[in-house]
């Protein structure tokens, strides 16, 4: 197979594990993929390091021609369909480079092919917010809750979505988001209680923290830690215990701020 | 009630399933995935009361329940040609505590430690369980994997 020139290589290689980090991939899974696009390129030595902030790659190909690049990755967000997308494309590449088309073709268009990745939004803004209400309001009836506490529910879930997408904006980091969210949900349906009549307010703040639980954290660890990468499953479960700690702080902090009030 | 095989239980089914899909829109998914990833979350959810309704024990059904739905995602993820992080990831989503972990924040502020206490134990060891029952189905899978690659 002809080479295409190793910076080239390197460089589309650490955007692929860039993309696949940011949006809670697992390392296990980072570093396969890194090492598969870059086997198509031709250089089958490459090692990749990858820990939750930061990849480290050296991409070689056996003789003593080799680079080495390490990227830091700061905003990490749960972005499950782009890990998918991405994987299907390396798995599309891997196939194509078995019938050893001309390589420099293909760099161009992987590259575009990225870019249209990581821009793509599968649905509009409206629609997800509208689905955050879909989850807590069903999420209200399933821990028992009746039908008008699944419309309070329902509009609790499209604030907080709504109102943690415009402080996503600002930046914040993910311990005072998910603390943010938990009060802007007792807010809410606190808020909600007062006009409604004749509705308990457990299952409604119980759904709307659902919108928040630490999963993907969670499972990301145990499966790191399985795989025998010990230092991102590490990081992940104290990640996962820290953004409960931030659920239980912001709400509790509520509950006791309307407690004072006196509603 | 007499059997947990009625109605009420394919309603629970049905809510477990509409807000997981909620929250796939949520994760940017697409597709026919969605509908798979939610009938597992629904079949997580229905498990675990099914298998709460005859043992009384709350951690041997969320254990149950979560290796039926792990093993049900490792075999539905590869033919769907997804990473099964993806699945198992949604698929978990009804049985994580968020519960136990607002009941004791409200039991912290009425000021009833003991209470507290009991419900943060829960978030833990429901927590664990759910780990020690991915981690199991994880290993097993990744074990016949290289065996089935040997032979």
């Amino acid at each position: 197979m002809s080479h295409i020139p190793i910076h080239e290589a390197a460089d589309i290689v650490s955007e692929v594990g860039r993309i696949l980090l940011s949006s809670g991939a697992t390392t296990n899974r980072v570093e396969l993929m890194m090492r598969k696009a870059a086997t198509c390129f031709g250089y089958g030595k490459t090692e990749a390091y990858v820990t939750p902030t930061g990849i480290f790659i050296t991409v070689s190909d056996g003789s003593d021609k080799q680079t080495t690049s390490v990227q830091r990755i700061e905003g990490r967000r749960n972005d499950l369909g782009k890990i998918s997308a991405i994987s299907h494309l390396i798995n599309r590449l891997q196939m194509e480079s078995c019938k050893a088309e001309s390589p420099s073709m293909s760099v161009t268009k992987l590259r575009a092919e990225l870019y249209k990745l990581d821009n793509f939004k599968p649905w509009p803004a409206w629609f997800q917010i509208f689905s955050g209400g879909t989850t807590s309001g069903f999420f209200c009836l399933l821990f028992g809750g009746s039908w008008l506490e699944f419309a309070v529910a329902y509009l609790v879930g499209v604030l907080v979505t709504g109102a943690m997408r415009l402080a996503g904006m600002a930046k914040l980091n993910n311990f005072l988001l998910n603390a943010l969210g938990a009060a802007l949900v007792v807010i809410f349906a606190k808020t909600l209680d007062i006009w409604v009549p004749y509705i308990k307010i457990d299952n409604i703040i119980i759904g709307g923290i659902m919108l928040l639980a630490p999963g993907l954290s969670m499972v990301n660890a145990i499966r790191d830690t399985m795989s025998g990468d010990l230092v991102s499953g590490t990081a992940r479960g104290v990640e996962a215990v820290f953004i409960a700690v931030a659920i239980a702080a912001g709400s509790g902090t509520m509950l006791k701020l309307w407690d004072l009030l006196g509603y | 009630m007499d059997s947990p095989f009625n109605h009420l239980t394919l309603m629970q089914f049905c809510w477990a399933f509409l807000s997981i899909s909620g929250f796939c829109v949520r994760v940017n998914l697409r597709g026919f995935k969605i509908f798979f990833i939610a009938v597992a979350a629904g079949l997580d959810w229905a498990v675990y009361l099914i298998i709460l309704y005859y043992t009384r024990s709350v951690l041997l059904s969320v254990f149950v329940a979560t290796t039926l739905v792990a093993i049900y995602c490792e075999i539905v993820a590869r033919l769907c040609k997804t990473p099964v992080s993806v699945f198992v990831t949604c698929a978990i989503i009804p049985l994580v505590p968020g519960r136990s972990l607002f009941y004791a924040m409200q039991a912290y502020i009425s000021a009833d430690r003991a209470l507290a206490s009991n419900h943060i134990a829960d978030v833990l060891l429901i927590a664990g369980t759910i780990s020690i029952a991915i981690a199991i189905v994880a290993s097993i899978t990744n074990l016949s994997m290289r065996l089935m690659n040997r032979f």
